[in-house]
């Protein structure tokens, strides 16, 4: 039973880390109706940018961690301005197309300059072993345990109280209705890509350090999150980030108890039960994020 | 025949036959490559240029023939030509499996449901290593061994006799694809591309024309990767790799969705040009990103559309839509 606890918690950090990537990934299909095949890879990218700023700039973990989010973001402005920017208005194919392309470039292109060999970036706090409820773990995933989920509050408070994220959820219920009453489209599609790599840059900084960066995870990021948006409900923030969390328990039990080999095919194995089972996902409505 | 089919047919035949007279290896064996592409173009085109459905599993349909091919010769001793049969009717198999979830889909988020599945089959390459033996790899797949009477020997071992061979197999999967698209069941595939709602209206049972589209598709991609896996005599789990669909869908929108001929120069173009360029393969990745980011946004007809426009500014003759468009 300890022991079942204990990969439970396990899963619940990975977890953590797929619902902070799932939630811009529900934004973007939410809001503007795009399906963003580089959000794994921004993440990848992200992570890439830690890893460079603590182990080669050594610049100190919570200056690193500040600096995360605002490069973040700036990142997702730029991404949003050449590649989502042309493509918005146009049909749903030229827009997959476009960020399935862009997932390419930034994939191939980290691994044409940085090789693909797996990096880590060992913190002090992912070095440090701390007691929490009777289990020991390391104090990073402790701190991932208590930050994501005040993100998530964050989060959710933001889009049902703030003037932006009413306005998002006016443009994700009604596009024309929304810009009649005079919400600009391109205004929100920034809001929408800056929230989604501000996510990513928590994400990174709360991750980074027990994971390994890869150029591959990228794309299997992006996959994962779209079979938990799929289970939660298509571009649903708050079922998305339950279905990934879920996930997470799933794949840290199914790897101890079934086949670690086939870990990554239990985001695929959900979202077809789900297709199969309930098309609109668990929590899936018709409109709305 | 019209003066302007007769010299594309001389002008293919020339294109054909060059490489074999000049034998040269290398380049026969990137032109193999091409081949191999081109057959997985054309039928990737049928269910995404015909039919309209963007799915993202057609190298998984490439790598079940592949591993069709290689485990039925290497364990089971089978001649190669025989399961190429049965790797098309696993890859047709495969699609209908793909297809039931799949298709309760629409548009986005079939792509994704088709792109997860692709993804699993590949974890199964990967990890049932009693049947594919994962990332070591099936060995030692015999060679295709054709004997035409009077004793001419097409075989994959020599580029030269398998640049034949994959050329036989384009031109016929060239044949059927255009056999398709001008029958009554090709029209009923542009009737669902443009309105599936309005297909169903008339009586179009859609999803059965979906299914069929995409198991045809799955069919001819299964005998091109037992073609591969002969020519190669190696199947590992990467033949299904994502790479694969990032060429496949570059390919057929530069190319032209639902253009046969554009697809084809295409894939062509796109797999002799980085092999003669020499460009290692991440940074031709990351040109093809770029290239298939901006033919997305700036380019939407593809080469289609430039032999359109070439044909139109041809003194004396009109442009007819061909099949398709």
């Amino acid at each position: 039973m300890r022991l079942v606890l204990e990969q439970v918690l396990n899963g619940l950090t990975t977890g953590a880390m797929y619902a902070l990537v799932a939630a811009g990934l529900a934004l973007t299909v939410g809001v503007l109706r795009v399906v963003n095949f580089s959000h794994g890879d921004l993440f990848m990218l992200g992570g890439y940018l830690f890893w460079a700023l603590y182990i080669h700039l050594r610049v100190p973990y919570p200056v690193a961690a500040l600096l995360m989010v605002p490069l973040m973001v700036l990142l997702g402005i730029v991404y949003q301005h050449v590649v989502i920017r042309p493509v918005v208005r146009r049909a749903w194919q030229v827009q997959l197309i476009a960020t399935l392309a862009a997932a390419t470039m930034i994939n191939n292109g980290v691994i044409w300059l940085l090789g693909s060999t797996p990096q880590s970036t060992p913190t002090t706090l992912s070095r440090t072993i701390v007691q929490f409820l009777g289990f020991s773990m390391s104090a990073q995933r402790l701190l991932m345990l208590l930050a994501a989920p005040a993100v998530f509050v964050a989060l959710h408070l933001f889009l049902q109280r703030s003037r932006i994220g009413q306005a998002m959820r006016a443009v994700s219920q009604n596009r024309e209705a929304a810009e009649a009453v005079g919400i600009e489209l391109p205004v929100m599609a920034l809001w929408t890509f800056a929230i989604g790599t501000a996510l990513i840059g928590i994400a990174n900084v709360l991750v980074t350090p027990v994971y390994t960066v890869f150029p591959a995870m990228g794309l299997m990021l992006t996959l994962k999150g779209f079979a938990v948006m799929t289970v939660g409900g298509f571009g649903r923030v708050n079922g998305t980030i339950f279905a990934a969390l879920m996930l997470g328990v799933v794949e840290a039990l199914g790897a101890g108890y079934i086949h670690s080999g086939f870990t990554d095919a239990f985001a695929f194995i959900a979202m077809v039960l789900t297709l199969l089972l309930r098309p609109q996902g668990l929590f899936g409505r018709k409109v709305g994020i | 025949m019209r003066p302007a089919a007769r010299a594309s047919a001389v002008l293919v035949a020339a294109v054909v036959a060059a490489p074999v007279m000049l034998g040269a290896e290398y380049l026969l064996r990137v032109l193999i490559l091409a081949g191999i592409f081109v057959v997985l173009a054309i039928s990737y085109d049928l269910i995404v240029g015909q039919v309209g459905s963007l799915s993202l599993a057609h190298p998984a349909f490439y790598g079940v023939g592949a591993y069709t091919t290689g485990i039925l010769t290497t364990r089971y001793g089978l001649d190669p030509l025989p399961t190429f049969l049965v790797a098309a009717a696993l890859g047709a198999v495969t699609a209908v499996v793909v297809g039931i979830p799949s298709f309760r889909l629409r548009d986005r988020s079939f792509a994704i449901g088709t792109l997860g599945m692709a993804w699993v089959l590949q974890l199964v390459a990967n990890n049932w290593i009693g049947l594919t033996r994962g990332p070591m790899c099936i060995t030692g797949v015999p060679p295709l061994m054709i004997m035409l009477p009077g004793g001419v020997e097409l075989t994959t071992i020599f580029p030269r006799t398998g640049y034949v061979l994959i050329v036989v197999i384009a031109i016929a999967t060239y044949l059927i694809a255009w056999a398709i698209n001008s029958s009554r069941v090709g029209r009923a595939f542009h009737a669902i591309r443009e309105n599936e709602l309005l297909a169903e209206m008339q009586g179009v049972n859609s999803l059965f024309y979906k299914m069929l589209a995409l198991g045809i598709g799955a069919a001819i991609a299964a005998v091109a990767g037992g073609y591969y896996a002969t020519y190669s005599s190696v199947v590992c789990p990467s033949e299904m790799a994502m790479m694969y669909t990032i060429t496949l869908l570059i390919i057929v929108y530069l190319g032209g969705a639902g253009s046969l001929r554009g697809v084809t120069v295409a894939a062509v173009v796109f797999v002799v040009l980085p092999e003669v360029l020499r460009v290692a393969a991440a940074a031709r990745l990351f040109v093809y990103g770029g290239l298939l980011l901006g033919a997305a946004i700036y380019l939407p007809g593809g080469v289609e559309a430039l032999i359109n426009r070439v044909e139109r500014a041809w003194p004396g003759r009109s442009a007819t839509p061909r099949s398709g468009r």
